[in-house]
């Protein structure tokens, strides 16, 4: 899922100088992931991995970071 | 070849024809055409030969800053010059309100398209201001553009500034379209089509008094950081982390319905842009890399504003989930085969009302996590937003934090909009963003 989502998000969302070297635990948002990123983002991860995740859950805890997002999206898969 | 393709330098990507049209509507009115200006205001003189020096370097790397913006054909083209205008210029004003004077004048020059310098830097100083005016006109570069080039200036280190220098191969509006096969570009285009016939079913509601359109004035308005730190709070309790600009939309919409609930229409409608660069990338420097969204609320909705910010929100997300803000691409790569004026009339009038179909114009332009703190050693204690906005609706909000600050930038048409009413307008909308509503 980690690599889905890593390739998704250097590709299209944000930019960084060398993506191998971002943690999973590193912060998207301070690296530039944006509002209209956020929503592509959950757009990308409904439509790939055939979740539903809430509008209510779409929290900066939620979106922080590559290990967080993993958590959330299995969370809503079992 | 001939010797005007010679000349030819690049040609103009699908959304910088966007902005051109919009300077042809502009020109029709004014004559002032799609002009921008950021203006920084710095704690003191910089040293000029150092400012001078890292102007040049741009030009240099980037020569399209350098060029004239030419019809050839049915097209257009940034074409090498036969000479070569500065681009730098310094005024030395007797007083803050001179120095304003200034600022206003040269956002209302008007000079042919043929003829003016797509970007210029005025260094305006009084005994006890100095204000550093980027000007530029829209076809040349969008916002983020400008945040970069006031970044690369800002950049002492060579080594750093060649990052900036990585060249596109193509624009980015382009390498999206190229995602995307010819029936999906088809199939994007037509319900784009279907999206905005959509939204012309109800009329928007325009402010903007009838009267023949002069010249553009800004009001500025500097929040306090507590004001500030509120409101991005409030935005993130009532649209949430995904859509901050939003907030500032649908109190804008709140608070002109305040100002005048009579007004005649049926709905606000609101274009905004997006940006199609990664965040954090340097590149593109030049040139308009966005893409298009609405905001639209009737006036019911308007009425609440718990219902307002969620059907903005649950808007905003239909859209993207339908990739209607991709959807928009293939109408702009069809647009420019238009003439001007025609893509002009296609981008402002509804197709059912024949009316103008923004309510108005709003962009935010955060500057917080690009941006330096000083250029030339010289600290930059606050920047404001300008843009000539066709009329109607003749008005246009833009918002940009900077040092945990939020600036409030509206420009507007005289006499279509006064001072007063905007002021008034103001108070309105300072008290929308700063109502906490429960979650």
């Amino acid at each position: 899922m980690k690599p889905q989502l890593r390739e998704f998000i250097f590709e299209e969302l944000i930019f960084v100088a060398d993506p191998q070297t971002f943690g999973n635990d590193e912060d998207l948002l301070e690296a530039g992931l944006d509002s209209m990123g956020i929503m592509r983002l959950i757009m990308f991860i409904e439509d790939q991995f055939k979740v539903t995740l809430p509008d209510t859950e779409i929290d900066p805890d939620n979106v922080k970071t590559f290990n967080r997002l993993e958590a959330w999206i299995l969370h809503h898969k079992s | 070849m001939s010797k005007n393709q010679a000349n030819i330098l690049q040609a103009l990507n699908p959304a910088d024809y966007f902005t051109l049209a919009m300077d042809e509507e502009i020109r029709h009115e004014t004559g002032v055409g799609s002009l921008c200006g950021m203006a920084l205001e710095l704690d003191a003189l910089p040293e000029i030969t150092v400012l001078e020096d890292k102007i040049k370097a741009l030009t240099q790397n980037f020569p399209i800053i350098l060029t004239s913006l030419q019809q050839q054909g049915n097209r257009f083209h940034w074409c090498q010059r036969d000479t070569i205008d500065s681009i730098f210029f310094q005024y030395h004003a007797t007083s803050t309100l001179d120095i304003e004077q200034i600022i206003a004048n040269l956002m209302n020059q008007v000079q042919a398209r043929e003829t003016i310098m797509p970007l210029s830097f005025h260094l305006i100083h009084s005994d006890t201001r100095c204000v550093l005016l980027f000007r530029w006109m829209h076809p040349l570069c969008d916002a983020v553009s400008i945040n970069l080039i006031l970044q690369y200036l800002a950049t002492d280190d060579k080594n750093q500034r060649e990052k900036f220098h990585v060249p596109t191969p193509e624009a980015l509006v382009t390498r999206q379209l190229n995602k995307f096969s010819l029936w999906k570009k088809i199939q994007l285009f037509l319900k784009a089509k279907r999206y905005i016939t959509t939204l012309d079913q109800q009329q928007s509601i325009i402010h903007a008094a009838k009267k023949s359109p002069k010249k553009l004035r800004a009001l500025h308005y500097q929040l306090s950081v507590e004001q500030s730190h509120k409101i991005n709070q409030f935005a993130k309790t009532q649209t949430g982390i995904t859509g901050s600009s939003l907030y500032y939309i649908g109190c804008f919409m709140r608070a002109l319905e305040k100002m005048n609930p009579q007004q005649s229409g049926e709905a606000y409608c609101v274009p905004y842009a997006f940006n199609l660069r990664k965040q954090k990338a340097l590149t593109p420097l030049l040139g308009n890399h966005v893409g298009v969204l609405f905001a639209q609320a009737s006036r019911q909705l308007i009425a609440n504003r718990k219902q307002l910010f969620t059907h903005l929100k649950q808007q905003n997300k239909t859209v993207i989930r339908q990739q209607l803000d991709y959807a928009f691409l293939p109408i702009m790569w069809a647009a420019r085969f238009l003439s001007l004026k025609k893509h002009g009339e296609n981008l402002r009038l509804s197709y059912t009302h024949k009316t103008e179909r923004s309510s108005f114009w709003f962009s935010q332009v955060n500057l917080t996590a690009r941006t330096s703190e000083s250029l030339c050693n010289r600290k930059i204690t606050g920047i404001r937003h300008f843009c000539q906005i066709s009329s109607p609706p003749a008005i246009a909000l833009l918002s940009c934090e900077y040092q945990q600050q939020l600036t409030l930038n509206y420009n507007f048409i005289e006499p279509l909009f006064e001072p007063a009413w905007i002021e008034k307008l103001h108070h309105y909308m300072l008290d929308e963003l700063l109502t906490e509503d429960s979650p």
